[in-house]
């Protein structure tokens, strides 16, 4: 069952903690920064398509811990002009609304 | 070191028997299949599911976040066979095959790529058929589901190598199974007379293969499709 709660202080440090977990595993000079409005995907930061992935899986791994099911990589989010990676402010109001929607459908 | 190994299809055939080889190594073992197991072990756990079904499947792998705290290998071995000229195929039995043999692997591989990437020999293994290189008339569908989990292991390994999960894939050869109880005897033996070694495939020659992609020595073979009688 999904209980996902809609909180945006919760969702940014789940994505914050995410990138420090992937920080372990990089090199010292491709760090991610892990401020509330980092670059995520894109310039300035070093993250690749690849270190994309991990890291979504990460998030979405952190909320099916809580018992929350999502699927960040769809269609949609590939689709939008604008990525919802691109950052972590871009990337809180998209999961945001994902689990809103998610809410809604029960 | 004992492993967490997920197999499909182990109600019969050679899933069934890779299972028993790997309790029998002191491995843990989660199988699933669309009916009941009368394998009985205390590290084998049984899962009755559809391999298309992603709820299932989600169920499944909640299951095994928490009680195994992740997964060493992945080996998709259910699949469906369905012999038939093309032209007397009802779409609606090449879907069946094509959900089965492709679609199923596609379910389990997203699935357990979150429990395969904190090990440290992250395995997936297909199963594919010699019928991809043969292009054997009767199993167009078949061929062409085994075909597709082919390119499908080739660019899941370049995607998921930097996890840490190597994905390969083995074409058995002629063996004899449920899967191919439906085909002549004549047909088996002209198969078997097109190999390089004219023999029929045991179980045991399908697991050897499996034993080398799942050894943590070969952290580096990946993206690979080996066939079993020298077809390729």
């Amino acid at each position: 069952m999904n209980s996902c709660p809609v909180d945006r202080v919760a969702i940014e440090q789940t994505i914050v903690r995410a990138l420090e977990g992937a920080n372990a595993s990089r090199e010292p000079d491709a760090q991610l920064d892990t401020s509330a409005d980092a670059a995520i995907f894109g310039a300035p930061s070093p993250l690749d398509s690849l270190g994309l992935v991990a890291l979504l899986i990460d998030i979405e791994d952190a909320f099916a811990a809580q018992g929350c099911t999502i699927a960040l990589s769809d269609e949609r989010a590939l689709s939008e002009r604008r990525s919802p990676f691109r950052d972590v402010p871009s990337l809180v109001a998209y999961i945001e609304r994902v689990l809103t929607e998610a809410g809604a459908q029960g | 070191m004992s492993r967490r190994v997920l197999i499909t299809g182990t109600t019969r055939g050679l899933g069934r028997f890779l299972a028993e080889r790997y309790l029998a190594a002191g491995d843990r073992v989660i199988g699933c299949g669309r009916s009941e197991s009368t394998l009985e072990h205390e590290r084998y756990r049984h899962h009755r599911l559809d391999v298309c079904d992603e709820k299932a499947v989600g169920e499944l792998t909640r299951e095994i976040r928490q009680r195994d705290c992740g997964l060493d290998v992945l080996i998709n071995n259910a699949g469906v066979a369905s012999m038939n000229a093309l032209a007397l195929t009802p779409p609606a039995s090449a879907r069946k095959v094509i959900d089965t043999n492709l679609f199923g692997p596609i379910v389990l591989t997203h699935a357990a790529i979150r429990l395969l990437r904190q090990s440290a020999a992250a395995r997936i293994v297909n199963i594919s058929t010699i019928a991809v290189p043969l292009r054997l008339q009767g199993e167009a569908i078949y061929a062409a589901s085994k075909s597709a989990l082919e390119t499908y292991t080739r660019i899941a390994a370049r995607e998921l190598g930097p996890l840490g999960i190597t994905v390969n894939a083995l074409g058995p050869s002629v063996v004899r199974t449920k899967l191919t109880a439906g085909v002549p005897e004549e047909k088996l033996q002209r198969l078997v007379d097109q190999q390089a070694v004219p023999r029929l495939a045991t179980a045991e020659d399908v697991a050897n293969v499996i034993d080398f992609f799942l050894r943590p020595e070969s952290g580096l073979v990946t993206g690979q499709v080996v066939y079993l009688g020298g077809f390729g």
